[in-house]
């Protein structure tokens, strides 16, 4: 049975609503620091940081099909690049957050090229060795990074402004999703996910055009490793090459539905505020849940919520969703 | 330089010996590759669950590891086919990531459930100690004795793949399955019982791992990602293949962890895979595919 699907006029009135849905939720974030105490501003900077990566992940990953175990790796890499420049340079946040945008950036390049040449399935577990190599070279780099012990930047109280970097980011990420997906090139990375060779055949450059991806993925993800740097004024490899910052980026994404403009934005909403609420009582739970999560949802709901929602005929067939 | 010799000897020994363990774990993987194109992510946490019951059995009634094998491997082995037939199964014929990730999702599943029942606590079970020299080079006892009986079960593993009706199935399901269907292989069955073999393998891997490493929680990630660096480089699905990537990877990680830290020694082995990915992405003995 298949489900009446909306078309039309209908369908681009849902469209502009959900997507003024989504603005609004912006802007009320924007707000929020009107609002409410500092606990609950921890809470959603903590939950843009995670949305920041999940949308970051789901540019290469969503779009493309190459599943990174990894993505924590650029995180790591780019919390650590503003940590050195703030703690031995004392440089500006700004300054410190670009160098974290240009080594995360770099890495991405050389990480992904010769990665990005390994199909599929050998990329995804190369790429959680690549994040577990990357841990133990900064715990063994320790006159530079502080080794296991961590590295400490003079604290200093920066909740606001890293709040508004981290919703920036979110929005930087959401508006270049939406650029891709309503792009050829959106299509081209989608059908590289559907199948490479035909991809190939068809003329794209598919090697090329994974490597952009992965390297804007990597970018964005290490300027949210530099914001968190920033803002938290200390940082260990344990912590921010986490595979729980990749696992529960994989779980969002997957559960509002990869490759679409929105679905990482919704999957954070919801596992964030789940998270909040087990997280207190059941710390150790946190990952099985997102684990049992991930499996429901490849056997059940492949395509998340999203995806669901359009298939049932509630949301219109829209790239921009 | 008869030291220099010396060393050298002892390097590669103490790699070895490391190699058999590893082999025990990486044929299941390998041999779960091999018949359903599966790469199974939780393989590493059926190590650790296989390493808890060899603990909790110590911790209980002080039983010997080599004895809690009798137990690791029938649980470990019926875990393994409950989890193929009623979740594993339903992805078999969908692409390779779809199986990449629910199997990612259930090792959480398992890691989390651990450390939420058994604490994040490093464990460990003191069982035989010492070692023995022969000629220069020193050998510990525990891993001899993990050595010899990771080979025993290997082997046991390989006669049963090779010489048995069963075993024959499976090989058959795993060349190409539809043929195999058509012969009146069972394949259902045949995958349910390459999977239960597989998790035995790693179960009693995980019970040896129990008297030469602590036991936690998330021991499982590093000896997973080793495993698949092995099957790798034996070529994925050729069980003789993960015998000798095994042994390889032993000695690598023996070298490397002279030469340098334990830490640095497993920074090499990722390097190590990455590499061989590149270069020979179908492993030593496997065939290539696209």
């Amino acid at each position: 049975m298949v489900a009446a699907s909306v078309t039309g006029l209908a369908a681009r009135r849902l469209t502009s609503g959900y997507t003024a849905a989504m603005v609004l939720l912006g802007v009320g974030v924007s707000l929020l620091p009107l609002m409410v105490s500092n606990y609950i501003l921890t809470f959603v900077l903590q939950a843009l940081m995670a949305c920041a990566l999940a949308g970051s992940w789901n540019l290469i990953s969503g779009f493309t099909g190459y599943v990174s175990f990894g993505h924590a790796a650029f995180f790591g890499l780019g919390a650590y690049a503003a940590g050195i420049a703030i703690a031995k340079a004392a440089v500006p946040a700004p300054v410190a957050i670009a160098s974290a945008a240009i080594v995360a950036g770099c890495a991405g390049l050389c990480l992904g090229y010769p990665a990005l040449r390994l199909r599929g399935p050998y990329f995804a577990v190369g790429m959680l060795g690549v994040a577990e190599a990357l841990r133990v070279g900064i715990t063994v780099a320790e006159p530079v990074t502080g080794g296991g012990r961590g590295l400490v930047m003079p604290p200093q109280d920066v909740l606001l402004p890293a709040y508004f970097s981290m919703l920036a980011l979110v929005v930087l990420i959401v508006a270049i999703t939406r650029a891709v997906a309503t792009r050829p090139v959106g299509l081209r990375l989608l059908a590289i996910r559907e199948d490479e060779v035909a991809a190939e055949v068809t003329g794209i450059q598919t090697t090329r055009l994974k490597l952009v991806a992965f390297a804007t993925s990597a970018t964005l993800a290490g300027v949210a490793g530099g914001i968190y740097a920033w803002h938290m004024s200390y940082i260990d490899p344990t912590t921010v090459f986490a595979g729980s910052l990749t696992v529960r980026a994989i779980a969002m994404t997957m559960l509002g539905g990869q490759g679409t403009v929105f679905g990482p934005v919704i999957g954070s909403v919801v596992l964030s505020v789940i998270g909040e609420v087990t997280w207190a009582r059941f710390p150790f739970l946190h990952n099985a849940v997102s684990g049992a999560l991930i499996v429901v949802i490849v056997l059940f709901i492949p395509r998340g919520v999203t995806g669901v929602l359009q298939d049932r005929g509630v949301l219109p067939r829209s790239r921009t969703l | 330089m008869g030291t220099d010799l010396a060393t050298a000897a002892q390097v590669v020994v103490s790699g070895l010996l490391l190699g058999g363990l590893y082999a025990l774990l990486a044929g299941g993987l390998t041999l779960v590759f091999g018949v359903m194109r599966v790469i199974n992510l939780a393989h590493g946490e059926l190590l650790m669950l296989g390493a808890y019951v060899a603990c909790l059995l110590f911790a209980a009634t002080g039983l010997n590891p080599i004895v809690a094998l009798l137990v690791s491997i029938p649980v470990l082995f019926v875990v393994g086919a409950v989890t193929q037939r009623f979740v594993v199964n339903r992805v078999v014929n969908a692409p390779l990531l779809t199986s990449l990730l629910l199997t990612y999702g259930l090792s959480l599943v398992v890691t989390g459930t651990a450390q939420a029942v058994w604490t994040n606590d490093y464990r460990s079970v003191p069982f035989i100690t010492g070692g023995f020299a022969l000629g220069e080079v020193s050998i510990s006892r525990p891993r001899l004795l993990a050595f010899a009986v990771s080979l025993v079960l290997t082997g046991a593993a390989h006669v049963f793949l090779t010489r048995t009706r069963w075993g024959k199935a499976m090989r058959a399901t795993a060349q190409n399955a539809d043929v195999a269907l058509a012969c009146g292989i069972d394949i259902d069955r045949a995958r349910m019982l390459a999977f239960g073999i597989a998790s035995a393998l790693a179960g009693a891997a995980g019970t040896l791992v129990s008297f030469l490493y602590s036991v936690y929680p998330e021991m499982g990630r590093a000896f997973m990602l080793k495993a698949f660096a092995v099957i790798v480089l034996g070529g994925l699905g050729s069980f003789p293949g993960a015998l000798i990537g095994a042994m390889i990877l032993g000695v690598v990680e023996a070298g490397a962890a002279y030469l340098s830290t334990t830490q640095i020694a497993e920074a090499v082995i990722y390097i190590m895979l990455l590499a061989m990915l590149l270069v020979r992405p179908h492993g030593l003995l496997g065939t290539a595919e696209r």
